[in-house]
């Protein structure tokens, strides 16, 4: 795993009245063991892996208190697993990235919801929307309302989201319902502290076994005639007890301020952005304190049709901040005021954008918009316009700044392959082989490979989710020329790929080529481990081959690549592309994740040297004599170690290219020179300490006779 | 209602920096002290390498137990930025670009080195931000500024470049947390606590101006002694000294000679053509080919350079392998030429001039692939006698003809005809690109304006396009695009 959390685990086993200093996802891990689970799950993502992370790596802890965790091999699987609270007072937690983990879950999810549990059971969904996301932009509140499921949506602070998974799983078994608790990327990356309580046990658990399986109740099955009585159960006891439950619980908050015929309706999720704007407009302060009452919808669904009225009814205008598309709250909020007949103004979409994030500069915006609506008011207009406006000068005078320095715009930085990434000589084949037979349909997949979408490779004709990119390619194959190339890792291989790509193509007697990367984890998310791993003494043994695997469903092209031997690869791919035998053929592009390799090799290289064995570390350089500027190796490579500086040739102005110390000497320099028949400038350099004496004999007596050489040549 | 402000820090780092690690020694010492304090970022893919950023509030005050916590935003907002550390010059102008920095109130730490972005890097010529571009926007931006190459500090210091990040956050007084306490809380995160504290002491020391940030060279680069060729104009002087050693090198001293001789035709005319002529001329004549590489890979001090770049220790071995893969191209050159001819023949029927070759690794730290590469280089007097040779000369007085007649025409038209010949450079797939598009501009578009006697006033500015053109895309899109807009009748009237 990329990251040990040694530290955090010992925050894990603190008692009552303790303190926590850390980041939010742990502070949620903390606080379902506050809450005695039995199970815990999940399927790793951005911003949610730490949490899976740090229990796998808490072994002992977890035995201790006898909770089962299991790293399921996708989030049906996960939401699957909640099934365990169906039957049994168990509480349970799963984890995985929202919205798409949600929507490979749903199956799932709606089949454990319409039946509904005994013990809590509690989904924990990172929200990843927005600045940095790394996914398609929808709203896990869709599921929540098509599902009867309850939407937690706590305050961002650590405090307010321990106390509401707690609530959260009380909610849960109150109404038989699981919950969703959302937390959005930067909730989940704070940083702050909250007082901790005791790990409690659940009452069944690994070590605490129960005597005897449930019995038979046939209602607890989502099969007819049981789901018709489900339907009514879901509508007119759940929800009417979870809309008790939020009101005797106090989970929406309530502030008071001194514009009482004001009033603001927001999410959970984006009270600091609104109290910091409060603040800065001079409408509140540091503290919380506002001037317009506010109403926090810690719980975003079901809302409580007494507590909107109330809140609203008496007041002139109400402004409401949901982010995302569509406006569900807004929607209902409007439904409810019609019907209890209460005239007050509500405001939303229409001042607030429909879709993106609700940052400081929207909210500014939306803000003097609603209170420039809703005159005459004590607040002195102008004055806020100035104040608001500060924040858009600002940028202003940056773009100005900007524009007025630079002829052209400066160009984005994406993230991009690692140094000596495997992933890398793939695509550098990839491209060679367009250049030889011209353009070609690729259909890209989820990983650490879609990297190659950006620059230098610029690759890719689709991307149709985690595991899809065989699957999308299905239709393709038939209507072109040349055959497609599909890519898949080794993560959304096991994901999902065997089933939807892999199968469906041979079933259908299908062509086209798919190179699946192995890298021995899924990469992207931090190096959790997957049923292919290899390395890691800390996990189970491989449990499961993709080459056996792929054998065993029937695939007879299959041919097994390093990734860094580029002109086999390109040889390979060429093959595959041109032979006529007909049916699927599978590439394996196979070597370890380069940040996981390093990690594991500079210990072992620390711990070589502390003990005098022969150490050797590889890699590349450019005789910048040799190196003419074009930069083609760049064009074919694109890794960070290969940058350019200044030609000190005083004839040339072009840049030389340059490999930088992080250099790992992966080799694809060296392969890229052959495949491509680039320059000859690079070359490969070993050093080697702690040589042995025969060696360093042997090595003293070739630098005599080439410096004797050398010498001769050297220009008088 | 309180008016306790909150401090606002914002970290713009590349995934893979450790720009956490920095903001974790930020928000540990802001405990220790008591603070109230709130971070977070945005990792998720960026931190592969791309740009990511890293906010921090907190309040430069300990609160009495019990009472209200203050209420941290999650997002940075233009212009309320009180201290803004970027570990990258292009990234700390991305930041002002966003007006982060306010000349109101932001302290601006930000390393002036930079990692350059990958349009930069791909571009087939220059394709770099211009550094004085990016100073400029920085100069303008901040309330108060500390700009130094926090690389190079650091690799100084020992440190990595967090550590002097932090020393430097530390000097600006605004965060209420003093050196000292970032000392305790490297100390108690527990690693590389000395070079991480070397780091941070060496970063205060350079924002507090106590110390350069990079030791200056004592002498300025030794100018090499120019033996002037008086008959020569003084702009030319630098360039033909370097022109006539690297000949010699190259050839010998005889073939130095004919470089002065070509330029002889230009001596009088105009100072800028001649300097372009100069120093692509040197170019030409010193074309690359194995022998070039070789005399390159088996210079004396090279292999001190590379153990240096290693940072290999007495005692330590080093192990150096060249990797070439000589095609037809390659090895034609170096033929008479009508073996050449042959060969090419060969070539060019079977499809092989891009697709053979031998691919060989040649290890030069051992006596045997040292001495292969010594041999080649030691074919320096076959150079002469080969295909390849007849061809460039040939190739050289065509375009000092060109650039001669040119000249005559239109003087800054010839500069361009001159310049052209940067398009030529390189080995194997790179060479015949280049040389394609040069003939191809040359062909459809210098030599006809040349024959026809005139050139129009515009077609200096085309034939800078064209060249541009011809660098822009590696396929030749544009420039077949450049082209055919100068062939559609009219074009060059109406432009």
């Amino acid at each position: 795993m990329e990251r040990s959390f040694h530290k955090e685990i010992e925050q894990l086993r603190q008692g009552d009245n303790g303190k926590f200093q850390g980041e939010g996802i742990l502070a949620v891990t903390k606080a379902i063991l506050q809450s005695g689970v039995g199970y815990v799950g999940g399927y790793q993502g951005a911003p949610v892996s730490h949490l899976l992370d740090v229990l796998f790596q808490a072994k002992d802890l977890m035995a201790e208190l006898g909770v089962h965790v299991e790293a399921n091999s996708n989030e049906a699987s996960a939401a699957a697993m909640l099934g365990a609270s169906i039957n049994y007072p168990v509480r349970g937690a799963v984890t995985w990235k929202s919205i798409v983990g949600t929507n490979v879950a749903s199956d799932a999810l709606s089949h454990l919801v319409s039946p509904g549990v005994k013990g809590g059971a509690m989904i924990i969904s990172g929200e990843d929307t927005g600045e940095g996301s790394s996914v398609i932009q929808e709203r896990t509140h869709a599921f929540a309302m098509k599902s009867s499921l309850w939407l937690l949506d706590p305050r961002p602070n650590l405090q307010s989201m321990v106390n509401m998974v707690e609530n959260g799983f009380q909610l849960s078994e109150a109404t038989n319902t699981p919950v969703i608790l959302g937390l959005r990327i930067r909730a989940c990356h704070v940083q702050g502290e909250f007082t901790t309580k005791n790990n409690k046990k659940s009452p069944i658990n690994s070590i605490d076994k129960a005597d005897d399986p449930a019995p038979f109740e046939y209602d607890r099955l989502a099969h007819p005639p049981a789901i018709y009585a489900q339907e009514k159960i879901k509508v007119e006891k759940r929800l009417p007890a979870a809309q008790k439950f939020i009101v005797d619980r106090g989970l929406n908050e309530f502030f008071d301020g001194r514009y009482d015929n004001l009033g603001i309706i927001l999410q959970g999720g984006l009270y600091n952005t609104l109290v910091n704007r409060l603040n800065v407009l001079g409408l509140g302060d540091q503290f919380g304190n506002s001037d317009i009452p506010l109403m926090v919808l810690n719980v975003p669904h079901p809302l409580v049709p007494d507590q909107i009225t109330e809140f609203c009814a008496g007041k002139d205008a109400v402004m409401v901040m949901e982010e995302g598309n569509p406006e569900f709250i807004e929607h209902q909020i409007h439904t409810l005021l019609r019907k209890a007949d209460i005239q007050t103004r509500i405001f939303g979409k229409d001042i607030f954008p429909t879709g993106g994030e609700y940052n400081a500069e929207v909210i500014t915006k939306g803000l003097v918009d609603f209170l420039g609506e809703v005159e005459p008011l004590a607040i002195d207009q102008e004055a806020l316009r100035d104040k608001a406006a500060q924040l858009f000068n600002d940028k202003e005078a940056g773009h100005g700044v900007m524009d007025g320095a630079l002829d052209k715009p400066l160009p984005p930085r994406p993230p991009g392959f690692c140094t000596g990434c495997p992933e890398r000589p793939v695509f550098t084949a990839i491209k060679m082989l367009k250049e030889e037979i011209g353009d070609i349909h690729i259909a890209a997949d989820i990983g650490c490979h879609a990297f190659a979408t950006y620059a230098p490779f610029s690759m890719g004709n689709s991307i149709l989710g985690y595991g899809m990119g065989l699957a999308s390619a299905s239709a393709v194959g038939p209507m072109l020329k040349k055959r497609t190339i599909s890519i898949m890792g080794d993560g959304g291989f096991w994901h999902n790929g065997l089933q939807s790509g892999v199968l469906s193509n041979l079933f259908n007697q299908g062509d086209g080529i798919l190179i699946i990367m192995q890298n021995g984890y899924a990469s992207a998310t931090g190096q959790q481990y997957i049923p292919s791993s290899t390395a890691g003494s800390d996990t189970t043994p491989m449990t499961s081959e993709i080459e056996q695997t792929l054998k065993a469903l029937g695939v007879k092209w299959l041919r097994t690549v390093r990734t860094y031997g580029v002109s086999r690869m390109l040889d390979t791919l060429r093959e595959a592309m041109t032979t006529e035998q007909t049916g699927l053929k599978v590439i394996i592009a196979d070597s370890e994740c380069m940040l996981a390799r390093q990690r594991r090799i500079k210990a072992e290289n620390v711990e070589k040297l502390k003990r005098g064995a022969e150490v050797i570390v590889p890699r590349f350089g450019i005789d910048e004599e040799i190196c003419t500027g074009d930069h083609s190796c760049i064009r074919l490579s694109g890794c960070p170690s290969l940058s350019i500086k200044d030609n000190s040739d005083p004839l040339r102005d072009e840049p030389v290219t340059e490999v930088i110390d992080s250099c790992v000497g992966c080799g694809l320099c060296g392969e890229v020179a052959h495949a491509a028949q680039l320059c000859p400038s690079f070359y490969r350099v070993e050093r080697i300490q702690n040589a042995g004496g025969l060696a360093k004999m042997m090595a003293g007596l070739r630098n005599s006779v080439i410096g004797w050489l050398a010498g001769s040549e050297r220009p008088q | 209602m309180s008016d306790l402000k909150p401090v606002k820090i914002l970290i713009c780092a590349m995934g893979g920096e450790g720009g956490g690690v920095l903001m974790n020694w930020i928000v540990s010492a802001a405990w220790r002290k008591g603070y109230p304090v709130q971070a977070t970022s945005v990792p998720g893919v960026a931190q592969r390498t791309g740009a990511t950023t890293y906010y921090i509030e907190l309040l430069p005050e300990a609160l009495p137990q019990g009472a209200a916590q203050p209420v941290f935003a999650l997002i940075p907002t233009a212009g309320e930025v009180d201290v803004l550390v970027a570990t990258e010059a292009a990234e700390a102008a991305r930041a002002a670009g966003n007006g982060f920095i306010s000349p109101a109130r932001t302290h601006l730490i930000a390393s002036t080195s930079r990692v350059y972005l990958m349009p930069e890097k791909m571009a087939m010529t220059d394709g770099r931000v211009d550094d004085d571009k990016l100073a400029v926007i920085l100069a303008k931006s901040a309330h108060k500024s500390v700009l130094f190459d926090a690389h190079v500090a650091a690799q100084e210091a020992g440190a990595i470049v967090n550590a002097v990040m932090l020393g430097a956050v530390a000097a600006t007084g605004v965060i209420g947390i003093e050196l000292d306490d970032f000392i305790a809380a490297i100390t108690q995160e527990g690693k590389a606590v000395e070079s991480n504290i070397a780091g941070l002491k060496s970063g205060y020391a350079i924002a507090n101006g106590e110390k350069p940030a990079v030791e200056e060279p004592d002498n300025v680069i030794a100018i090499s002694e120019v033996s002037t060729k008086s008959d020569f104009p003084e702009n030319v002087q630098a360039v033909l000294d370097h022109a006539l050693k690297r000949l010699a090198d190259y050839q010998n001293e005889v073939y130095a000679a004919t470089y002065l001789g070509h330029l002889e035709n230009f001596k009088d005319c105009d100072p800028e053509l001649l300097k372009v002529v100069a120093r692509q001329l040197a170019l030409r004549m010193s074309y690359e080919d194995i022998i070039r590489v070789a005399q390159a890979k088996i210079r004396a001090e090279r292999i001190q350079r590379i153990r240096q770049e290693t940072g290999a220790k007495p005692g330590d071995l080093v192990i150096v392998t060249e990797f070439f893969k000589p095609g037809v191209a390659e090895i034609s050159d170096l033929l008479p030429s009508g073996m050449a001819k042959s060969l090419i023949a060969w070539g060019e029927k079977n499809n092989k001039i891009e697709n053979f070759g031998f691919a060989m690794e040649v290890k030069t730290t051992t006596v045997t692939g040292f001495l292969k590469l010594w041999f080649l280089a030691k074919l320096k007097w076959w150079r002469p006698k080969s295909y390849r040779w007849q061809i460039e000369q040939a190739n050289i007085e065509d375009w000092l003809d060109l650039v001669d007649s040119a000249s005559t025409l239109n003087v800054n038209f010839a500069i361009e005809v001159a310049e052209l010949a940067r398009l030529i450079k390189g080995y194997g797939s790179t060479y015949r690109r280049g040389m394609r598009n040069y003939s191809r501009i040359v062909e459809e578009f210098v030599r006809p304006l040349l024959t026809a006697g005139a050139i129009p006033s515009e077609a200096t500015g085309q034939l800078k396009h064209m060249r541009d053109a011809a660098t822009s895309d590696p396929d030749g899109v544009t420039l077949d695009k450049e082209l055919s807009e100068i062939r559609t009748p009219g074009t060059i009237a109406a432009e």
